[in-house]
């Protein structure tokens, strides 16, 4: 199995060119728009996305851990694999 | 069934195209009505919106051909629509791409032939190579993200190696190499495109090969030559599921192709209904979706919601009639109709290249196709 490289703390996740980040009239949720595709976005993908406006992704997670009451490892964990994820996707650019 | 929401429209501007590509996907009997005026294409964006839409795909002939291109992709982004431009990329200079750019296109589509000229050229009947390898050039200076296309038959499947480094070397995001796919002028031309089963094989490796090789740089999206596979394309992920065309004339079909496929279908068009009335009430979005519809073997085999029965244009064309299993399927009582295709093509494949170039719709191309037709 391939391992990936973590995310370091100090990356500054952002949407990759050509990506929009949109809320769906239809369903009301948040979705991805890019060329050829569209990716219906999850609460956690979504809250993560929103915060993606070029701060390091340490930040994200503290917002994070702060306005959901949890504990910060275990969501600084879950953001690292949701944006690893759309990383490889080429839907998120770390700065 | 009850109509689900659609996500993806492909509006085909024009017919019009400066290239002859023999595996062009307008229709090999275009009807010659009037195309949707600016303001009819704006009510159609809207329409679509309102219906769930959230992508449109410009797309031809050749959209560029329509001069109030910039203005219709301003309209898909008030309708807050993503916008795709699907085009050969003749007619796109470096004031038409920053013009593109500003009425908010957010990618392209570029198709390529080949990455080498001369074939490239003559598989375009015209010179068009050198335009593309510009045109590609102002995308990337309007910073719009770029996509490569390549249409992979038997003439040009041996230089995929090469084709993926052009896309390389023009800093292109994505890159589609799509097998072609036989309907309307391809299927007329299939002779001359079916590539060999050899040919297929070394495709296949050298595409997984260099997605490996160019992963989070290049993505790469091969589409595969169906004729040799043993289970059918999901195709349009089930009829009237997802995707609606609108064609240049205001027709609506379930897939682009289905016009000259199924003769037996009616479309309806924008100019006398709403394109919500047809997605969801038309005969014509009707008559596939579901599974209800479907004939045995599909009816009671558990794969009938993933691959949906396949191409209805595929059986239409190949067995005679759209309700059945797409013949690419092994299960299907006329799979042996593309088992006779690729046994009688196999061997007689040296040198054949006699394909008819698309030509443009007036009366002498309607006489030349009636020929090849009836044949
Ligand atoms: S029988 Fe029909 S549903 Fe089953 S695999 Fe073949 S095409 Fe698909």
């Amino acid at each position: 199995m391939l391992i990936p490289a973590q995310i370091a703390d100090d990356a500054r996740p952002r949407l990759a060119r050509g990506v929009r980040l949109q809320i769906d009239g239809t369903t009301g949720k948040s979705v991805l728009l890019f060329p050829e595709g569209i990716l219906e976005l999850n609460e956690t993908a979504q809250e993560i996305l929103t915060r993606c406006d070029g701060r390091p992704l340490s930040d994200i997670a503290c917002a994070l851990a702060e306005e959901y009451d949890v504990d910060l490892a275990t969501l600084a964990a879950d953001v690292r694999e949701v944006l690893a994820d759309l990383q490889r996707r080429k839907l998120v650019e770390l700065a | 069934m009850t109509a689900p929401r659609p996500y993806a429209l492909l509006a085909e501007l024009t017919y019009r195209c400066p290239l002859h590509c023999p595996y062009c996907s307008n229709p090999a009997r275009a009807r010659n009505d009037a195309e949707l005026t600016t303001a009819e294409w704006h009510r159609v964006l809207r329409e679509a919106t309102e219906l769930g839409v959230l992508q449109v795909g410009f797309s031809g002939g050749e959209p560029l051909v329509r001069r109030d291109l910039a203005e219709l992709v301003h309209g898909a982004r008030e309708a807050k629509l993503y916008t795709n431009l699907i085009t050969s990329g003749v007619g796109l200079d470096e004031s038409r791409a920053n013009e593109l750019r500003e009425a908010g296109l957010d990618s392209v589509q570029l198709s390529f032939q080949s990455d080498d000229v001369d074939l490239a050229d003559e598989i375009a009947g015209v010179r068009a190579h050198q335009p593309k390898l510009a045109a590609a050039s102002f995308i990337r200076a309007a910073g719009i993200p770029l996509s490569l296309n390549f249409v992979i038959h038997r003439r040009n499947i041996d230089r995929l190696p090469q084709m993926i480094g052009l896309a390389e070397a023009l800093g292109a995001e994505r890159v589609e190499l799509a097998n072609v796919q036989f309907y309307g002028w391809a299927f007329l031309n299939r002779a001359a495109l079916l590539p060999t089963r050899e040919q297929v094989a070394r495709a296949r490796e050298v595409a997984t090969a260099a997605k490996a090789r160019l992963a989070g740089k290049i993505d790469i999206f091969y589409v595969l030559p169906d004729y040799y596979e043993t289970r059918p394309k999901p195709c349009l992920n089930g009829w009237g599921q997802r995707y609606l065309t609108v064609n240049p004339i205001g027709d609506v079909l379930p897939c682009p192709t289905a016009s000259s496929a199924i003769p037996d279908l009616h479309f309806e068009n924008v100019r006398a209904r709403s394109l919500d009335w047809i997605w969801r009430q038309s005969e014509s979005f009707n008559r596939f979706r579901g599974t209800e519809w479907m004939p045995e073997p599909c009816r009671s085999c558990p794969q009938k919601e993933i691959d949906f029965g396949g191409c209805r244009c595929q059986a239409a064309l190949l067995t005679g009639s759209a309700a059945n299993t797409d013949p690419v399927c092994s299960l299907s009582p006329n799979r042996v109709r593309v088992d006779a295709v690729l046994r009688d093509l196999n061997p007689s494949i040296v040198g054949a290249f006699d394909w008819m170039p698309r030509v443009n719709p007036n009366k002498e191309a309607a006489a030349t196709l009636d020929r090849e037709v009836t044949r």
